[in-house]
């Protein structure tokens, strides 16, 4: 190993946040170029605003209530609910209501099977 | 009293190749040490898949006359794996695997979120120097702050071998301890309408994006930093496994089989670096405490430029998610989620959240990467 090119704490900080924020801002213009330049967001695009054309006018933006979120859900649970509603491109705002659906498919499956196995 | 003496003779000898004779209070300490992170793990479930085998490794670490670095055998292949900065990229390979960067390429300015929440990892490096530590040794303290396992074993391995056990295990055990550390940070640093904002949908995100992403960041950072490109490489390696659609098998192996074998490795050879010898010093109570003002520093950060961020926009950006810089994927989004969701039912901020968080995993190695350039 050879000898640090600086000891002192404060200039090893300056330099290496600005260097980490270089990196990082270059890498976000490194981003944007991929996304400019991505032949297949265009055909997307395209698709997606054919039907906006003929659509009719929206209606006035409402907010969206909040929704009822029964008590003795885990927050986990609820982020994970949200997460999986964000990821098929839906907000937030349509969701209504979290409550937990009892139901008892397991028990008659059990019992159907006891009877006639 | 033939029979009698080389009974006792024998005794006698397996007595004085024991382990019992050579047994100081050190290695009972660290066996309690051990012991103790055992608890930590399996009962009160502090990332146990790494905590479990670190203790252990700690125990076996802590044995006398095992005799387990002296000729080749498992500990001694898993300590080379440790040693010669093995492990920590073929975990980085299983990373990238479970890695959606999706939030990060629909959003990129919350890369600046993950630069901003690397200042805990220099504020904790000088707060090291100060207390008389070198500067390759606070480099590597101060990593911790990253919140980031295999980096901080990394870089450790490269500027200080010999504090390898008590970083580990400061990382790793403030890691899973972020749901205690960053809410009360989150709380005192951002008024209730700020943690109420709610953010905008982000943009749908293409395959190709997603493809060329990997590859252009692994040619850009690897060429500007190539002391980290083995850990980057393997990064964008398994997530382009994940994403090309065509190598499913590999993403397979590299998000399960293979990164579960790494970590049972990984944790074991870094828990058998802590013998009483190189743990039982005052300098791991230091490191321990430095970890814990990295980890606070770097969440500070990233709520100060998210802070900063929401007023340049607007208030288009919640600053909750700023906190999410510090890496510790997913546990720092989901913390910004629940505190979110706590200000506001509702508020979906989990998505938000990942960009910064992944792009956290990327500044901290971008930091230890700078940080190699300029003190190896």
């Amino acid at each position: 190993m050879g000898h640090p090119v600086t000891t002192n704490p404060l200039i090893i900080m300056l330099i290496n946040m600005t260097v980490v924020f270089i990196v990082l801002i270059a890498l976000s213009f490194l981003i944007r170029l991929i996304h400019l330049v991505d032949p297949t967001a265009k055909k997307e695009e395209k698709v997606e605003e054919a039907p906006q054309v003929s659509a009719p006018p929206s209606a006035p933006a409402v907010t969206a209530p909040e929704p009822v979120i029964e008590e003795g859900i885990p927050e986990e649970t609820i982020a994970v609910i949200f997460a999986a509603i964000a990821g098929y491109g839906y907000s937030s705002g349509q969701i209504h209501a979290i409550r937990p659906v009892y139901n008892k498919t397991w028990e008659h499956s059990g019992r159907y099977h006891f009877n006639n196995d | 009293m033939e029979l009698f003496n080389a009974f006792a003779v024998s005794l006698q000898s397996v007595w004085n190749d024991s382990g019992f004779s050579a047994f100081t209070l050190g290695h009972g300490i660290m066996i309690a040490v051990g012991l103790l992170l055992l608890y930590m793990a399996f009962v009160k479930e502090f990332e146990p898949l790494l905590l479990g085998p670190i203790a252990f490794g700690c125990i076996l670490a802590n044995i006398p006359r095992t005799g387990f670095f002296d000729e080749m055998g498992v500990m001694l292949a898993i300590n080379y794996g440790i040693t010669n900065e093995i492990f920590p990229p073929l975990i980085f390979l299983g990373i990238g695997a479970m890695t959606d960067f999706s939030p990060l390429l629909a959003r990129p300015s919350t890369l600046l979120l993950g630069a901003a929440a690397q200042i805990g990892v220099f504020v904790a490096l000088m707060g090291a120097m100060l207390v008389g530590f070198d500067v390759k040794e606070a480099a590597a303290i101060g990593i911790i702050g990253g919140a980031d396992g295999p980096t901080s074993i990394y870089l450790s391995m490269k500027l200080a071998p010999h504090l390898l056990g008590a970083i580990a295990v400061a990382a790793y055990s403030y890691m899973s301890l972020v749901p205690l550390i960053q809410p009360p940070i989150m709380k005192a640093m951002t008024s209730l309408e700020e943690r109420q904002i709610e953010m905008k949908e982000l943009r749908p995100v293409t395959k190709f994006e997603r493809v060329v992403f990997p590859i252009v960041a692994t040619i850009f950072i690897s060429l500007l930093l190539p002391p980290i490109a083995a850990l980057l490489g393997c990064l964008m390696l398994g997530n382009l496994f994940r994403e090309s659609g065509v190598t499913d098998r590999l993403s397979d192996t590299a998000q399960n089989s293979l990164i579960n074998i790494v970590t049972i490795f990984l944790g074991t050879g870094t828990g058998m670096t802590m013998s009483a010898e190189s743990f039982l010093r005052a300098d791991t109570l230091l490191i321990i405490g430095l970890g814990l003002v990295a980890f606070m520093g770097g969440t500070a950060g990233g709520l100060l430029f998210g802070k900063l961020m929401c007023k340049m926009t607007g208030g288009a950006i919640n600053p909750l998610i700023g906190s999410a810089g510090v890496s510790a994927v997913p546990m720092a989004a989901r913390v910004s989620q629940v505190v979110g969701m706590q200000a506001k039912p509702g508020n979906f901020l989990l998505m938000h959240a990942m960009g910064p968080n992944v792009a956290g995993v990327i500044g901290t190695a971008v930091a230890a990467g700078t940080m190699l350039a300029m003190l190896k």
